[in-house]
């Protein structure tokens, strides 16, 4: 099965049972119209990383203090500093489904979160491609609101993008960003080759969350 | 001055500022607006290099300098704003060119998205750039340049601030990708119309693409823009390189491809990003002694939302045919909206929106107007949230001429508007509104008189409308003509007149023309089989759009087939692919999706499996023989039941459980309308209140919980996303909800959650508060002082049974 599909039927709450016939068929379609109606963009920039002995990441004008952060960034030299959306398409097209068929709404809703992780895994690799030119190699994504990296510096992180003009991306007063299926991610790079560095639910401290894989 | 000259010579802009300041020094993500204050020599040498390279207009460094985006403890908006002002000025003296130098006060986007798909209001909006633009006026700027908009809502809340609040000349440009769209999706004619009814003096492309990119834009912008037109592109896509943002496009192969573009018709040129001032001065060198091409007016009669614009008449490609304008939002006659509307039940008016437009419409006419509601408000209201549903343009359709001008001025596009007649105080009273905000507008063919016997007396008025507009500076392109049916039960001429009516509207005095066609059996039996010929006739004899019923299927086949007759549908497409999966014996409804109903399915099984059709057919079928309260007793309730079982031991899914709920929802659906006419109640469990909290967008699961709710009969009120506080206790207060339901989905929101539950227990101290949300759980709702936690959504609704058993 593809991987998509399986990543849209974890994030259905199916956990390690199979989706019924009807289901699968569902997200098919589901795929098929987010295809139609997704218009992905991403960004992204280089910068020279600085961790000091005192625990603060530097990037640019940005200092961050997250333990989990640091431990993801641990040897690396720079980072990469990463945008993605869906576009506005995909909420207009969930918000109406959510009127017209719950259950189309859900799936639609999973599908378009597993899209995004897709569109934003290919991004990565051809950026990850640039970097081994340089001889740098990268870390899995790392964004605000992960561990103790503090939602609050999507605001930094997408002006240094200018997400707004790049890509459409932009954030509401609570820290959500707009359209809603959108990623912000920081990105190390090291000299060193780790050999299959810990991504997504592996990574993360929450044990008990149901849509662990 | 400047508005003589735009579009009669070729007029310069300057180029690039922040590519510039970055090789100064600029900082990724420190706000280039600070450096008027802390660097102002930095700014003042951009300037005057500009000005050297030959450019007539000189943007001020305010491109982010809004009170949305711009935040600095340092220096205020007002000495931003200035301060740049005064650093063009200064570099006009120093540079001493001799030639007459405009200072534009640059504006950009407010870095928010505006709802509903943000959270940004139009009218905060529309205050941020009201601001600054005041102060721009008033610092002695030439004129106002809106640039680098991906948002129509948002280039019209700055549009309407700079029309409204100064009297400089305003430009407008947006920023287009490779597929010609915005960021928000709207199109090029879409962008164009809604600029153009705006009345700005300049519209144009600027920013995302280098020049060649951009031809494909500029070409289709020229297409429909009747007004002088700008392109500022950048000297190539960006590259990145060594951690900086690079642009490729050397000053001579810009200048090349600016001469390319200016000879193509654009008239105010110069450059973005990346972009220097030797890319301005070869611009110039190559351009120089080149005349625009004329500006031409379009003649196109365009509609447009916030992402489609649509055509009526002759002129753009896909622009021939009759269009479609669905009939449905309006309470006329229908006692089901009626009650819509007076229970503020705007879900049900959203339903009937997609279901037009799925069903083909092209338009969908808007009209609240009922005797006992606020029509100005709830105009507002349901076009707002008609646009988060519906990308298909709206026509306002109101005699209120309050409700009118609300809601064309939050309208996300040009509208069309419905209507104004012959009658001199209607004019009086539509005219101005749509000369300020823009939109075609229908003209009824009747006035002071009445409404002529004959088509002479139609045409009359058409023409008395049409002058009487000209005087506005509406234009007969904006102008829909609406040649009256009249029921031929009482008229027996009345389709004659009417069809003689269109025929010359369309051959003598050329303008576009619009019927409300089932007016015409109006009192006759089978209205459907007049309603369908009558509209085909109409077609034949020019009418532009009709104002139908799109869910109507013998309408809908006069329109495939008039349009597969008259060579409008090429090679049949259309035709074929809605009615080919039709046999011919029963050319009746086309098939809609997969009709699994075997005659020996029960509705108990047809909701566990989720099968939506079926279950509305069967309990069709059902209520022959079967009293609705026991339908829902002993077939729909258990069904339910043990699916609700299921996802609770872990057999049924998220999904599963949605979709019985859907097919159940279909079921109840049938047994109301029956119920509703015998006047049988079936009583409602409870009211609830739920709502998605304060700063929180995401509903989802909301409205899943909502879904479920109404399943197991309780009585929602479903406040929406993003709700205040002081909403949720008024609606708790004012309706005696005992029980309320919210949910956020991150620890930003949970903040409002808590607010919200404090004030309850102020003002409400009676009412119970559920919770639910991505980063809740029993520990954290404890701490806030929920009554509880729902792990999931058939959680909350054991906990409203429970709660409302108790108070039984």
């Amino acid at each position: 099965m593809e991987r998509r599909i399986k990543e849209a039927v974890r994030y259905l709450g199916y956990g390690r049972n199979a989706a019924d016939e009807r289901t699968l068929t569902l997200i098919e379609d589901a795929f098929a119209e987010l295809e139609r109606t997704a218009a992905p963009k991403s960004v992204c920039r280089i910068f020279d990383l600085d961790q000091t002995e005192d625990g603060r990441i530097i990037i640019g004008n940005m200092e961050i203090r997250s333990r989990s952060l640091s431990r993801n960034l641990k040897g690396c030299t720079k980072t990469v500093l990463f945008g993605a959306t869906l576009g506005p398409g995909v909420d207009q097209l969930i918000r109406r489904m959510s009127l017209t068929d719950m259950a189309k709404a859900v799936i639609h809703q999973a599908c378009a979160a597993a899209l995004l992780e897709e569109y934003c895994d290919e991004e990565q690799l051809k950026i990850g491609a640039e970097l081994e030119e340089q001889e740098l190699y990268m870390r899995p994504r790392f964004s605000p609101g992960y561990g103790d990296f503090d939602i609050q510096y999507q605001e930094p992180l997408m002006r240094m993008l200018d997400c707004a003009k790049t890509i459409g991306l932009t954030m509401t007063d609570s820290c959500m960003m707009t359209p809603t299926k959108s990623v912000t991610a920081l990105i190390g790079a090291s000299p060193i080759k780790e050999r299959c560095p810990i991504a997504g639910c592996e990574a993360c401290e929450k044990k008990d969350c149901e849509y662990r894989r | 001055m400047l508005r003589e000259r735009l579009g009669k010579e070729l007029l310069y802009f300057d180029g690039g500022m922040g590519t510039l300041l970055q090789e100064n020094g600029l900082a990724p993500g420190e706000l280039p607006e600070t450096w008027n204050v802390e660097h102002p020599e930095v700014i003042r040498e951009i300037h005057r290099r500009y000005i050297e390279a030959g450019s007539d207009i000189i943007l001020t460094n305010t491109f982010g300098a809004n009170a949305l985006k711009f935040h600095d403890e340092s220096c205020s908006l007002k000495e931003i704003v200035e301060s740049a002002v005064g650093h063009v000025k200064a570099a006009v003296r120093e540079a001493g060119a001799g030639r007459q130098i405009y200072t534009a006060l640059d504006v950009g986007p407010t870095g928010k998205l505006l709802k509903p798909m943000g959270d940004l209001d139009f009218e905060t909006a529309y205050e941020a750039f009201r601001e600054v633009m005041v102060m721009g006026e008033q610092a002695g700027a030439d004129l106002i340049h809106i640039e680098t908009m991906s948002d129509t809502y948002e280039l019209k809340a700055a549009v309407l601030a700079a029309k409204e609040n100064t009297s400089l000349p305003v430009f407008a440009t947006a920023i287009f990708d490779e597929r010609r769209k915005l960021l928000t999706g709207a199109d090029v004619p879409s962008v164009a119309a809604l600029l153009e009814c705006l009345r700005v003096d300049a519209l144009g492309i600027n920013c995302g693409m280098g020049p060649e990119q951009m031809l494909p834009v500029l070409d289709e912008m020229l297409r429909y823009s009747s007004l002088p037109v700008i392109v500022k592109p950048n000297a190539g896509l960006p590259q990145q390189r060594d951690g900086r943002t690079c642009y490729d496009v050397v000053p001579e192969e810009f200048a090349r491809l600016m001469k390319q573009i200016t000879e193509m018709g654009a008239s105010v040129i110069g450059g973005c990003c990346g972009t220097t001032p030797e890319h301005i001065h070869a611009m110039k060198e190559l351009c120089r002694g080149l005349d625009p091409l004329p500006v031409v007016e379009k003649e196109y009669t365009v509609v447009s939302s916030y992402g489609k614009s649509v055509f009526l008449g002759n002129g753009a490609e896909d622009s021939f045919g009759s269009k479609i304008i669905g009939e449905r939002i309006n309470p006329t006659g229908k006692k089901r909206f009626k009650q819509a509307l007076k229970e503020h039940d705007l879900d049900y008016i959203l339903r009937e929106a997609i279901t037009q437009q799925d069903s083909g419409a092209h338009i969908l006419d808007v009209n609240v107007g009922l005797p006992d509601v606020d029509e100005p408000a709830l105009m507002e209201e349901i076009v707002q949230e008609l646009q988060s549903v519906v990308n298909l343009p709206l026509q306002i359709d109101t005699v209120d001429t309050e409700a009118m001008e609300r809601a064309l001025r939050i309208y996300n596009g040009k509208a069309m508007v419905n209507s104004v007649s012959g009658k001199q105080e209607s004019m009086d009273s539509v005219f101005p509104l749509i000369r300020k905000y823009g939109g075609v507008v229908i003209g009824l063919t009747l006035d002071e008189e009445g409404i002529p016997a004959d088509a002479d007396g139609r045409i009359r008025i058409a023409e008395k409308i049409i002058n009487e507009a000209g005087k506005y500076g509406i234009r007969k392109k904006d102008i829909v003509i609406d040649a009256l049916a009249m029921t031929i039960s009482s008229e027996p001429e009345g389709a004659k007149v009417t069809l003689e009516t269109l025929r010359r509207l369309r051959d003598e005095v050329k303008v576009n023309t619009v019927l409300g066609v089932s007016n015409i059996s109006f009192g006759l039996p089978s209205r459907p089989v007049i309603n369908s010929a009558f509209y085909t006739m109409a077609m034949m004899n020019g009418l532009s759009a009709g104002i139908i019923n799109p869910s109507s299927e013998d309408m809908m086949k006069a329109w495939y087939a008039y349009h597969a007759l008259m060579d409008l549908d090429s090679n049949c497409e259309r035709y074929i692919s809605r009615y080919s999966a039709v046999s011919a014996g029963t050319a009746g409804t086309p098939a809609l999706g997969p009709g699994t109903n075997t005659p020996e399915m029960g509705l108990s099984a047809a909701i566990e499996k989720g099968l939506k059709d079926d279950a509305h057919t069967i309990t069709l079928r059902l209520t022959e023989e079967k009293a609705p309260l026991d339908i829902i007793n002993e077939e729909l309730i258990p069904a339910l039941n043990r699916v609700g079982d299921g996802f609770e031991k872990g057999t049924v899914f998220l999904p599963q459980l949605l979709m019985s709920a859907e097919a159940a929802k279909s079921a109840f659906a049938v047994l109301k309308e029956k119920m509703d006419k015998s006047g049988e109640v079936q009583e409602k469990k409870g009211t609830i209140v739920i709502a998605t909290v304060k700063g929180d967008i995401h509903d989802i699961g909301k409205n899943i919980v909502k879904v479920l709710l109404e399943n197991y009969s309780f009585d929602v009120i479903d406040l929406g996303k993003d709700v205040p506080p002081e909403k949720i206790v008024d609606t708790v207060l004012e309706r005696q909800v005992p029980l309320v339901g919210l949910s956020a989905l991150m620890t930003t929101t949970v903040v409002s959650m808590e607010e919200t539950i404090r004030q309850l227990r102020e003002k409400a101290p009676g009412c119970l508060v559920m919770v639910g949300g991505a980063v809740l759980n029993q520990e954290y709702a404890d701490m806030i002082g929920a009554d509880f936690y729902g792990r999931d959504a058939m959680q909350s609704v054991h906990y409203a049974q429970k709660v409302f058993e108790n108070k039984e």
